[in-house]
Formats: structure tokens, sequence, C-alpha cells
């Protein structure tokens, strides 16, 4: 499992050259059957990372590319009438995919963000009377532009909530962009062949709860949120939510790691993809270089007995 | 912007509200009343907050108007209240407004530590035995409303009996700390509170003392050695009045400047003395006044206090607290003048208009007696022959009092009959002053005495030639005064006490009873609480040790010491064997330690397996590996799976893994020293 998890890795940093860390995490956050936000500013390789990250898993994939006109029609899927039939049939809409990638989300209007996120929540769909359930693994990757860019709608913090992690992809190093520019320009858009199967993935996510988390770990967790309520530097504090999420998350990084127990440095590598969406507010303007989790995680002694 | 209510239901608030409250209006003589009515609004606020009558707070903009507002008030009244009542108003005015305002964590442990030192304060104006339980009680209060703060979901029962028990902890330290702190006078110089001004004053117009006498106030107590003098001798000096000026006698000007050289200069008044002596303990009830009380010729060796010329006690501030100091009494011992020419001048000096009747009076008596004797012979029979009353209710007297009183009202207190008796003595060329002070006391049992401010009294003094001789003129119209009281004195008229409550009540038995059980408890608080000085701390030292000598007192001391260590030693003992027990995490925090003291530091926030990486890269290979054991048998023990199950072979293989690391370091160390020498040599 290991190898062919590091495979995966190998397969798409091929595609999005010098950011393994981030395409760990990604991984991560599937592994661990949460959503992923990704927030950059357009050409950082958003849309690449999600098309790879469907294809290594063989799994189906459609795009939501989301406007502000864009109806929660457009996306779910609608009832016609078949005259055939003489009754409504339901015509799935591009949601119904195991990877969806709801491009520039904060660019549509709330009412199609909502639905979106609440069929993220809900793992179905209901239109007029009718329950559909989406497939399994069903996997949403948001991408956001940063919010002081003209024309979006900001999530608020209860949607973001939604999101179990949100990573920046940020711009590639000096020696990965290089490498990027002398590719050939056929083998930019290199097929990927798929190395884990999707019931592989499901096996995976079922035996996520079989990696051990001491006491030791969940005491450190509770003392990173208890330090996000107490103190005053953090706009919101972090929720059992939260908490619970950075268990899960944790886990799943460790089940990456090839561990069947959680340590300290689990929880740290997660922390900043998984908290700071939480931390901040989405009112004030952030800037990106003061990290409030890093902020978190130098307060905290993950030995303190 | 209305805010959401942090009070609602919130007892750590309720209860910081009630102290703050109550410590306030304790203070209601320092504090100015509109500060206490915006204290009671708060307060009011708070508790509707509380009760969720009202569910916002104020805004913010609203008590930032409130407070400039306030703070051009306090500004323009405030500043003629001196430094430390002006700072208390503005303690308090702060406090009512940060009350209203309260929100979060940081504004509530702000309010309770200064309601710690509101309390504190309180104490300096207060100091009753009932206050101080009073101040207690909040301060407990105080520690309620903490605990409340801090787990706010316990119960009221749980958290009484959580802080009963902090407290008891608490006690025993407490009294240690009484006990061997040593006292210290105050740091500053205290301004005296309006209004709150009882006893005797340094001018005296004879009315005053009538109306002083109305007063059943404590002024002083004492406690004999040896025998007690008889009630007419017990003539407690505090002031003399030399200077005159037809209506008020006061402490001549002249004689505060020379006690003020001669304090400078530490130059002080040592009598001559002979004869029996009387030695008491005299306990002083704070009056913001310095004089202090003692019958003639009262020594006293005490450094606070200063022996005037004039034979008083005074003590070098005014009286903020109670004091409590000894005083030997040589009775039979005659007052000479210090310098007998100042005396005299002083004496004699006369307004130079006024009362015009007396005068005539006392011209025609001159001629008639010639010498001193015959002379205050023929003054003392007029009052005498003529229809004097003793009163506590005379008529003003507003022109020409003398005249008035001696000739048409013939009705007085004791100042009037001093007064008038002083004044026709210098009128005929006899030095005399009026003395003020008390006459009497009222003995408790065997144990005390207590003299009220009733008890006042004034006198004569003429110089003669062996020294200031006392005469009383009083005793020629009321003897009774002398040697049963006021009481009696003006029992015909029925006018003692006669706006006090406490006079009704003395009707019955038991209530005269509880008084004295009251006093007596009182008594022994000034004595023991008030009143425990340098003087006490030494004797119950000795009582405990016998003679004080260095060794024995750092012996107590390290015993004292010993005793504590061992008590916390007791306690915590489970707590500490604990610790001792060898984990795997105390393996490793040895191994951290020792990794400290060669340089590298875990920061503090960084997880094992990481610093082990940062191990890697600054030091040597054999040293980073053993510690990359240590960190994996770390992360065995605390985080996988069973980890504290298997523990004792972890246990074993750490302690060698740690020797290990600890010689691999000495290696290092000496190695690099064997470079540096090498180095140094070539």
């Amino acid at each position: 499992m290991q190898t062919q998890i590091q495979q995966a890795v190998s397969q798409i940093s091929h595609v999005i050259l010098g950011k393994e860390q981030e395409i760990k995490l990604a991984l991560t956050c599937l592994v661990a059957g949460g959503h992923l936000l990704i927030e950059d500013l357009p050409g950082m390789g958003k849309t690449t990372l999600s098309n790879a990250l469907a294809t290594v898993f063989g799994l189906g994939f459609s795009r939501i590319q989301f406007t502000s006109d864009l109806l929660p029609a457009d996306m779910l899927g609608v009832n016609i009438f078949d005259s055939q039939r003489q009754a409504f049939s339901f015509h799935p809409g591009p949601l119904f995919q195991q990877v969806v990638l709801a491009d520039e989300i904060n660019r549509a209007s709330p009412k199609t963000q909502s639905a979106l996120l609440e069929a993220m929540e809900e793992h179905q769909v209901s239109l007029d009377g009718e329950t559909h359930e989406l497939p399994s693994p069903f996997f949403v990757i948001g991408t956001q532009n940063p919010q002081h860019q003209a024309g979006t709608y900001p999530l608020p913090e209860s949607q973001l909530d939604r999101f179990l992690m949100r990573i920046q992809l940020g711009y590639p190093n000096w020696q990965a962009e290089k490498d990027m520019l002398k590719q050939p320009r056929q083998k930019d858009v290199r097929p990927l062949s798929p190395v884990i199967s999707p019931a592989a993935l499901l096996e995976l996510q079922q035996h996520l709860d079989e990696v051990h988390a001491s006491d030791s770990i969940i005491d450190y967790i509770l003392r990173l949120v208890t330090f996000s309520r107490e103190s005053e530097h953090f706009p919101n504090a972090l929720s059992p939510r939260a908490s619970k999420a950075l268990l899960q998350s944790a886990r799943s990084w460790a089940m990456i790691d090839d561990r069947d127990y959680l340590i300290p440095e689990d929880v740290q590598a997660v922390l900043p993809a998984v908290a700071e969406h939480r931390l901040r507010s989405t009112l004030t303007d952030h800037p990106t270089q003061t990290s409030l989790s890093q902020l978190l995680l130098e307060q905290v002694d993950p030995l303190a007995a | 912007m209305n805010r959401l209510n942090p009070s609602a239901y919130n007892h750590a608030h309720l209860l910081l509200t009630l102290v703050l409250c109550a410590s306030s209006f304790t203070l209601f003589t320092p504090l100015q009343t509109w500060i206490l009515i915006l204290v009671g609004c708060a307060g009011i606020i708070r508790i509707s907050l509380f009760l969720n009558w009202q569910k916002h707070q104020i805004s913010v903009r609203t008590i930032n108007l409130l407070a400039i507002l306030s703070a051009i008030v306090l500004a323009t009244f405030g500043w003629q209240l001196g430094l430390l009542l002006g700072m208390l108003n503005l303690l308090a005015l702060a406090c009512s407004l940060k009350l209203m305002l309260l929100a979060n964590r940081r504004d509530y442990f702000q309010l309770i530590g200064i309601q710690f030192f509101l309390i504190g304060t309180g104490l300096v104006f207060n100091q009753s035995i009932l206050f101080s339980l009073l101040y207690g009680m909040l301060t407990l209060m105080l520690l309620l409303s903490l605990a409340f703060h801090i787990s706010p979901s316990t119960s009221w029962r749980a958290q009484t009996m959580r802080i009963a028990k902090m407290s008891l902890q608490a006690l025993p330290l407490c009294l240690m700390l009484f006990l061997i702190i040593p006292k210290l006078g105050p740091m500053w110089q205290m301004p005296v509170g309006k209004g709150s001004e009882t006893g005797l004053s340094d001018k005296v117009t004879p009315g005053d003392l009538a109306q002083l006498a109305r007063s059943s106030e404590l002024a002083f107590r004492v406690s004999f050695e040896q025998q007690v003098p008889a009630m007419n001798q017990r003539y407690w000096r505090a002031l003399v009045l030399e200077e005159f000026d037809g209506k008020t006698w006061q402490t001549a000007p002249y004689r505060d400047t020379l006690r003020r050289r001669y304090q400078r200069t530490n130059n002080r008044f040592n009598p001559a003395v002979s004869g029996p002596r009387i030695d008491y303990q005299v306990l002083s009830e704070p009056s913001q006044k310095p004089w202090l009380f003692g019958l003639d010729v009262a020594i006293s060796h005490d450094s606070k206090i200063w022996q005037g010329r004039e034979y008083q006690l005074l003590s070098r501030f005014p009286l903020q607290s109670g004091i409590a100091y000894k005083v030997s009494s040589y009775t039979q011992s005659p007052l000479l003048p210090d310098i007998e020419v100042l005396d005299r001048r002083l004496n004699l000096q006369l307004p130079e208009s006024g009362n015009p009747r007396t005068r005539q009076w006392v011209k025609a008596l001159r001629e008639q007696h010639k010498t001193e004797g015959e002379l205050i012979k023929a003054v003392s029979e007029y009052f005498i022959q003529q229809d004097f009353r003793y009163t506590l209710n005379p008529n003003p007297m507003p022109v020409d009092p003398v005249d008035q009183f001696l000739f048409e009202e013939q009705a007085g207190f004791c100042a009037h009959y001093a007064g008038a008796m002083t004044y026709a003595l210098r009128l005929a060329g006899i030095p005399a002053r009026m003395v003020t002070g008390y006459l009497g006391g009222e003995m408790r049992g065997d144990a005390y005495m207590s003299i009220y401010q009733y008890d006042a009294h004034a006198w004569v003094e003429w110089l003669s030639e062996d020294g200031w001789k006392r005469l009383d003129p009083t005793a020629l119209v009321s003897p009774l005064r002398l040697d049963f009281g006021l009481q009696q004195a003006v029992a015909y008229e029925d006018s003692f006490l006669a706006d006090s409550p406490l006079r009704r009540l003395q009707q019955f038995a038991w209530v005269n009873e509880f008084r004295m059980l009251l006093d007596d408890m009182d008594y022994l608080w000034s004595k023991w609480i008030l009143g425990f000085n340098r003087d006490n701390q030494e004797d119950v030292l000795k009582a405990l040790l016998g003679e004080l000598s260095t060794l024995r007192l750092t012996i107590a001391g390290l015993a004292l010491v010993a005793i504590t260590a061992i008590l916390l030693a007791l306690y915590h003992y489970k707590h500490w064997l604990v610790l001792a027990k060898k984990t795997p995490a105390y393996y490793y925090a040895r191994s951290l330690k020792l990794l400290d003291d060669n340089g590298i530091t875990r920061p503090h926030w960084m997880g094992p397996e990481d610093f082990s990486k940062q191990v890697q890269q600054s030091m040597s290979t054999d040293i980073s590996h053993i510690f990359e054991h240590i960190t994996g048998c770390y992360l065995q023990s605390c985080y996988a799976r069973g980890g504290n199950t298997k523990t004792q072979g972890l246990n074993q293989r750490m302690r060698t893994l740690l020797n290990q690391l600890k010689q691999g370091l000495k290696k290092k160390k000496s190695s690099v020293r064997d470079a540096q020498r090498i180095d140094n040599i070539s």
C-alpha cells in the first residue's frame, strides 16, 4: 500500500513539479475522506493537480467551472419529462462523479455554493422530493482565487469548515520551474496511468480508524485547540469539528507514511492545511506571510505531560 | 455597537459586583458621593445583566463619554482631595466604569486585582473588628468569584468548600507572617479625611467641649500595671492652650514652631522627675490628630512618642490607626516650666479689648487681694457663692463670652469655667493656661479602663514658684463631675447622651451586658491585633524562645522552615514518587537535558522525530545514532499501540542508551578540550 501511494505521489510529481508536500497533503485529504480546498492565484496548476489525482486513482472526473450565473440545477442535474414513458426522468448533472473539481468556487452565487456544500456534507442530492445518492468515493476539490480579486463571493466560515483541508500551491521554486519550461510540449500533457484502484482507496479509508492514537497524541491535539480558544491571537477558535478533522487527517498522514500509530509530527504536518482556514477571519484581508497555524504550532509543546 | 451579555447567570461576575459595591460603600467617608452613585449604577447594571433582564451590554461609546465626563468632574473637584484620596476616588471611579464595561477575561482579572487592593485600602480607613470581619468575608467572596470563573459549572456548595479549605491552608502562613514580619510604620503621610474628626481640637471655643461630650465614642483605653489612681485624680492631659483671642482658646503658634525646631534637631525633653510612679499602657483610637494622653507627669520612652515641653505627649504623625504606647507617670512630681521666661510671657497674653466687665471685676479683686493665693481663692469663692450651674446645654454666648458667662448666664460646661478662670487669672497678672484632655474613665473589671469622648474635660494651670499647679473650677461648681463622672454631674437636667439611642437601651441590663462584651472584644482586638507592634512581637518571641539571641532566632527560623518543608513533603510525596518513577518519558527528558547542556536545545514546539533529525544534522553520527534510538523507544512507549504495557523492557534499553549518550557526549567534550589545548600550545 505504501509503495502504491509513493507511486501515486511520484506520478503526480511528474505533472506538478517541486510540490511533493502539497501533493501528499492532497492525497491525505482524499484518503481521510474529506474535501479539499485549493486556494491560489490562477495558473498555479490547481486544475492540473485535481485532474492528476482523479486519474491516478482511476476515478471518474468532472469539472464544474463556477461563474456568477451558474445555477444549482446546472450542477446537480434536472428532471426532464420523458414523453415516451409519460414520466419525469432524472438527468444527473456533472456533480455525479467521484472526483469533482469545483473551479473558482468563490465566483458562484451563494445559492449555488450552498447547494454544492450541502451535497458535499450529505453525499446525496435531493431534487423534487427524490433523493439521489452520489457515487462513492466522493471527493470535491474546490479551488478559489484569493478573495481580494474582483467579482468573488467569499465563502463564509461555516462553509469553509466543510473542507477538511485547505492547501496553497504557491510558486514553484527556481529549479522546478526551469525543469517545467525545458519539458517538451507534448510531455506536458503526458497521460497518467491509474496506480490505485477505487476499491483499494475505499479499503484504505475503512482502515483509517485502526491507526492508533495514544492518549499523549490526543492530549496534544486538545492542547492545540484549547490554546486556539484561549489565546487572543486567533480571530476564530478551532471547533470540536476541527479537532476531529485534525485527528482524522493526522491518521491519514500516518497511514500514508506506513505507520500504524500517530506521532506529534503527523499532527504538525497536517495542522497548517487543516487549521489555517478555520482560524482566520474571512472578513479581514489576510496577509499570507503570517501563518496563524504556524503561530499556534510554535506555542504548544507536543511533549508536555 | 451592542454586544452580547457575558454576565447572564455568571456567578463570578455577580460575586465580583457585590464585592465591589460592598467595599466601595464601606469607604463612604473618603469617597465622593457621586462616585458612590456611579458604583451603585454599575452594580445595578451588572445585576440586571446577571438576571438577564437586560440582554445587551452598554455600548463602549456611552461608557467612553461617561468616563470623559467623570474625569472632568473629578479633575475639577478632586484636586483639593490630596494625593491618596484623589487616587482612591479615581480608582473607585475607574472600577465602576470598568464594571459597566466588563466583557472579557482581561477586564475581569483587572477588576479582581483592583478589588483586592480596594479591600486593603478599606482597612486603612476602617479597622474595627466588625469591619475586619467584613473585609475578610469580602476577600473570601472574591476568591469564590475566581473559583466560579475557573470552573463555572461547579455547585455553590463545592466551591465554598474548596475556598474554605484553601483559606484554612493559608491560615498558618498568615499567622506566621503576622508574628514574624516586622511591623513597619506607614510609608506615606495620610491625608485627613473630612468630617470624620472626633475628639479634642487644638482650638476650643467653650461650647465645643459640650458638643464633644455628647459623643459616646471611645477615645482611648488604658491598662494599668499597678493600682489605679482615684477617679478625681485621673486628669488625662492632651493639649495645652495658651493663646486667647477673647472667644477662642488655642495652642500658641510659637510653641508649634519651637516644637518643630526641637524635633528637627531631635532635642528630646527629659523632665526631672521623682516620687512614686504609675506604669500603664495606653491604646489610643485613631483620631487623625497627633496628640496623646497621659497622667501628669507622663514620661514615655517610646521612639514614636514625642515628649512635649508643656508636659503633653504627642505622636510624630496624626493617628490614622490606633497606637499603643507605654507611659510612666510620676504623680507627685512638680511640673517645672522648661523656659520660665517664655512660659510667663506666653501665659500673660491677653486680647487687647473685650469683656470689659470681667476686666473691671478682676481689677477690683486685685486691689483687695495682693497675693496670688488670695486672689485665686477670691475668684473661686465667686464661683461657689454665685448660683453657677454645670450644664451640657449652655446657651450660646457670641459677644464678650466671658462677661456673659460670669455675670449673666452663670451656666456652662467645664471649658466655660476653665476659660473664664484662666482669663481672670491672666488679667490679675498670674500666668495661667487652659489644659484640655479627659477626666475619669470607666474601669472594666480589673483589666482595662475605657475613656470616652464624653469624658472630655478642661481645667486651668497657673504658674506658681514651684511649677505649674492644677486648678479645676469645675470641681467648685460640680464636685459630682470629679468623683462620679459626667453622667451623675448632669443627672439633674437629664442631658447625658440625650441624642444617643444607646441611652434608651441602657435601661435593659442585657443590652449593657452585650455592650460590655463587645467592648471587651474590641479591647482585645485593639490590643493584640491592631496594637501588635515590635514590643509585643518581642514579648511573644521571648515567651516562646526565652532570652533572644541571634543563635536562638536563627535556630527558630530554620526550624520553622524545616517544619514547613516537612509538611509540604508529607503533602506532596505521592506526587513526587510518581515523578521519580523511571518512565521512558523520564529517560527521554534526561537525554534532552544532556543535549541541552551540550548546546542543542529542542525548540519547545518541535516533535521528537523532527528533533532527532535536527540532532543528526548538528552532531556526529555516533551520538545522533544513539539519540535516534532513544527517540524511537520514546515514540514506541508514548504513542504506539500498547506502548505503556511494555515499558519494562523499554526502560532497560533506554537506561543503557542514556548512559551511552552520556559517555559519548563526555568523550566529545574532552576531545574538544584536547583540541583547544593543542591549539593553545601551538
